[in-house]
C-alpha cells in the first residue's frame, strides 16, 4: 500500500476556547503545516504560545475547533473517541517530560503496554518485541527493573522504546529532556537522531530549549497561537554543537 | 483489550496494593462468611429440630384403634410379618405419672408398655444391657428398660443392669438402659421414662383394658404412604366397616409437628441470612469507597493508558475487573472461613454438619454482583476522564 508522502497535513486549523460569555480565546488560529515522512521537527515557542495545544491536537488528545488534520492519510475530523484511541495507539508514539511510565511495573511491561491495547499480538511476541526495543534504546539487560530503580535518562529510554512498539507514523515528544541534566539530554537527543537517521522515524519534539531544537532538522515557532516561523535548522551550528559536547 | 489481559493487569495492580486490597475485601469476606454460616446453622438447626420435636419416630405412624375393640399383639405381629412396607410394629400403652422409687428416692415418670420394635421405631439405642427377651415377655417377668434420666437419678453414672427399682409399688429388675436424647424443643425431657413389656404391664400393673396405640415403622420414606394404605384397609376390615363408613380409627403422622418446627427454623434462618446480607452490602460500599479513592489516586495512570491507546471501555473494564476480583477473592475466602467457623461451632455443639452447594453458589454470585454493582460507578468515573486532564493531574 502506497503511503501518502505527507505523514501530517494540517490546513487552516484553529482552536478556540470559550472563557465565559462572549469571550473567545484563540489558542491556535489558522495553522497550516505539512510534515513529510522521516522529518525531525522541533516545535518551539514561549509558554502560552499555543504549542502545547497544538501538540495535544497532533496527538489526538484534543480536537481542533476548525480546520483539517490528516495523519498518515486518515482524516482526523470525523473520528469518535474509540477511533481516536486507536490512532493514539497505532499511529502515534508519545514521549512526555515526566516520562509517564507506570509505577511498580517493569520496563518490559511498560514497553509492552500499547500492544496490550492493540490486542492482536500474542504475549510471547509482545515480550520479544519489547525486549528488542529495549536493546535498541540501550537498556538491554534492564528489562525487569521498575521505573524507580532507573535513572531519569533510563526512564526516558523506556518511554522511547514504548513509543516505538506499534511502529507509529510519528513520535510526539513533549519536552522530553525537560527533567534531564545536560549530559543525559544529549544522550537522549542523540538517540532520537539515531532513530531518525538510521530508521527513518518521523519525530516531532516540543521544546523551549534552543539547544535541544538544534538537534532537529526543522524548527517551527509559535507565538500567540500563530505559526510564525518555519525554518530548516542550520547544519553548521547543529554539527558544531554536537561536536562540542562530545569533545 | 482482551479479557485475560484485563484480569491479569487487575490482579497485578491489586498485588501491588496488597494491604489495601486485603483490608478492602474483608467486608466481603465477613459478609460471605456470615451468609455461609447462617445457612449452615439453619440447616443444622433444622436437623436438630427434627430430632427434638416430639415424633413417633422416623417414617413412623401411630394407629389409635376404635374403643369398640382394642388393638392386640396379634395385630402387630400380623402386620409386621406379612407386609414388606411395614418393618416394625409395636403396641404401646402410655401411663403418665407412674410412681417410681428406689430407697428414699421417689419420682413420678412416664411409662411405656411396649414390644421390642418400639425402640427401633423411635430410634432408641441401648447404652447398657439388652432388650426384652422372649422368655421375659412370655413369663411376664418384672423387667424394665430405663431412660438415661431415670438411670442417672436412681442408679447413678454406672451400669444399672440387675439393679432393682420399685414401679407402682412392685419390684422390677432393670435389664437395660438407653442412650440419652436430651430435651425436646419444648424443654421436656425425652429420657425421663421407663419401658416394660406390654403384657407385663397389663398383668402386673393395669389389669383393666385401656386404650392401646400401635406404633408402625415403614421400611423407608417412600413406603410410608403405602404402609398407611395397608393399615387403613387392615383396620377397616378388622372393624368390619362398609365402604361409605368413616374410619373408626385414627392414623397419626409426624407431619404437623415437623411442619411447625421447620417453619420456625426457616423463619429464624431467613432472618439471620437477612442480617448477614446487610454486611455484604456494607462490604460492597467499602469496595466502592476504595475504588473511588483508587481512581483519583491513579488519574495519571489512567491518562497514560489513554494516551497510549486505551479506549474508554478498556479503562472501564480494568476497574470493574479490579473490583470484581476483590469481591471474588473475598468471596472465596469468606466461603472457606464461613465453613471453618461453622464446622468448629457445629463440632462443639455436637450438631450435624450440612454442606450446601447452593449457598456457595448464591453467596459467590452475590459477591460477583456486589463487585460489578459497586465497582461500576468508580470505573465509569475513570473511563470518563479527559486524557489531557488525566495526564496533567498531579
Amino acid at each position: 500500500m502506497a503511503k501518502a508522502e505527507n505523514v501530517i497535513e494540517i490546513k487552516n486549523l484553529s482552536k478556540i476556547y470559550n472563557a465565559g460569555e462572549d469571550i473567545a480565546v484563540h489558542a491556535l488560529s489558522d495553522v497550516n503545516l505539512a510534515v513529510k515522512r522521516s522529518e525531525f521537527l522541533a516545535i518551539m515557542g514561549p509558554s502560552g504560545s499555543g504549542k502545547s495545544t497544538f501538540m495535544n491536537i497532533l496527538g489526538f488528545l484534543d480536537s481542533p475547533t476548525l480546520g483539517k488534520y490528516i495523519i498518515d492519510g486518515i482524516d482526523g475530523s470525523s473520528l469518535n473517541n474509540d477511533q481516536k484511541a486507536d490512532i493514539r495507539n497505532q499511529k502515534i508514539g508519545f514521549i512526555f517530560q515526566g516520562f509517564n511510565l507506570l509505577a511498580r511495573t517493569s520496563a518490559l511491561e511498560n514497553v509492552e503496554l500499547p500492544l496490550f491495547y492493540r490486542g492482536t499480538v500474542s504475549s510471547k511476541q509482545m515480550r520479544e518485541k519489547a525486549a528488542e526495543l529495549l536493546k535498541l534504546v540501550g537498556l538491554g539487560g534492564r528489562e525487569h527493573h521498575i521505573p524507580s530503580r532507573l535513572s531519569g535518562g533510563e526512564q526516558q529510554r523506556v518511554a522511547i522504546a514504548r513509543s516505538l512498539i506499534n511502529d507509529p507514523a510519528i513520535i510526539l515528544a513533549d519536552e522530553p529532556t525537560g527533567n534531564l541534566d545536560t549530559k543525559t539530554t544529549n544522550d537522549i537527543m542523540n538517540l532520537f537522531r539515531k532513530l531518525n537517521d538510521e530508521l527513518g522515524i518521523t519525530i516531532i519534539i516540543v521544546t523551549h530549549e534552543p539547544e535541544v531544537a538544534d538537534f532537529t532538522k526543522r524548527k517551527i515557532v509559535f507565538r500567540d497561537g500563530k505559526l510564525i516561523q518555519d525554518v530548516l535548522t542550520k547544519k553548521k551550528k547543529n554539527a558544531g554543537y554536537t561536536r562540542e559536547l562530545y569533545k | 483489550m482482551k479479557l485475560s489481559i484485563s484480569i491479569h493487569s487487575a490482579i497485578t495492580t491489586l498485588k501491588k496494593n496488597r494491604t489495601r486490597s486485603t483490608l478492602t475485601s474483608i467486608g466481603i469476606v465477613i459478609g460471605v462468611a456470615s451468609v455461609i454460616m447462617m445457612v449452615g446453622f439453619g440447616y443444622s438447626a433444622k436437623i436438630v429440630v427434627r430430632q427434638k420435636v416430639f415424633s413417633f419416630g422416623e417414617n413412623a405412624v401411630v394407629v389409635q384403634g376404635s374403643p369398640k375393640e382394642f388393638i392386640t399383639a396379634k395385630d402387630s405381629k400380623y402386620l409386621r410379618d406379612n407386609f414388606y412396607e411395614i418393618k416394625y410394629a409395636s403396641l404401646n400403652t402410655t401411663e403418665k405419672n407412674i410412681r417410681i422409687s428406689k430407697g428414699s428416692k421417689v419420682a413420678s415418670t412416664l411409662l411405656n408398655a411396649v414390644e421390642n420394635d418400639f425402640f427401633q421405631i423411635q430410634g432408641w439405642k441401648l447404652k447398657y444391657g439388652s432388650y426384652f427377651s422372649r422368655e421375659q415377655m412370655d413369663n411376664l417377668e418384672n423387667v424394665v428398660i430405663v431412660g438415661d434420666t431415670i438411670r442417672k437419678n436412681f442408679i447413678g453414672f454406672t451400669d444399672p443392669v440387675g439393679q432393682e427399682i420399685i414401679i407402682d409399688g412392685k419390684p422390677f429388675r432393670i435389664i437395660g438402659s438407653l442412650e440419652p436424647r436430651g430435651l425436646t424443643f419444648t424443654q421436656t425431657d425425652f429420657d425421663d421414662f421407663v419401658a416394660m413389656p406390654y403384657m407385663t404391664f397389663h398383668s402386673r400393673i393395669k389389669n383393666e383394658k385401656i386404650r392401646t396405640e400401635l406404633f408402625v415403622g415403614a421400611v423407608d420414606e417412600q413406603s410410608l404412604g403405602k404402609a398407611i394404605n395397608i393399615l387403613k384397609s387392615y383396620f377397616r376390615q378388622k372393624y368390619n366397616q362398609t365402604a361409605d363408613e368413616k374410619d373408626d380409627f385414627v392414623i397419626l403422622t409426624n407431619d404437623e409437628n415437623l411442619e411447625i418446627a421447620e417453619y420456625i427454623s426457616l423463619t429464624l434462618s431467613s432472618l439471620l441470612i437477612g442480617i448477614a446480607s446487610i454486611s455484604l452490602i456494607v462490604g460492597g460500599i467499602g469496595i466502592m469507597n476504595i475504588m473511588l479513592v483508587s481512581v483519583s489516586e491513579r488519574t495519571r495512570e489512567i491518562g497514560i493508558r489513554m494516551a497510549i491507546g486505551a479506549r474508554n471501555r478498556d479503562i472501564l473494564m480494568q476497574f470493574i475487573i479490579e473490583s470484581v476480583t476483590l469481591c471474588v477473592l473475598g468471596g472465596i475466602t469468606g466461603i472457606l472461613l464461613g465453613y471453618l467457623i461453622y464446622f468448629i461451632i457445629i463440632l462443639m455443639l455436637g450438631w450435624q454438619f450440612y454442606f450446601s452447594l447452593l449457598s456457595i453458589i448464591i453467596s459467590f454470585s452475590f459477591a460477583c454482583f456486589v463487585g460489578i454493582f459497586f465497582g461500576y460507578y468508580p470505573a465509569k468515573k475513570a473511563a470518563k476522564l479527559n486524557p489531557i486532564d488525566a495526564l496533567r493531574y498531579e
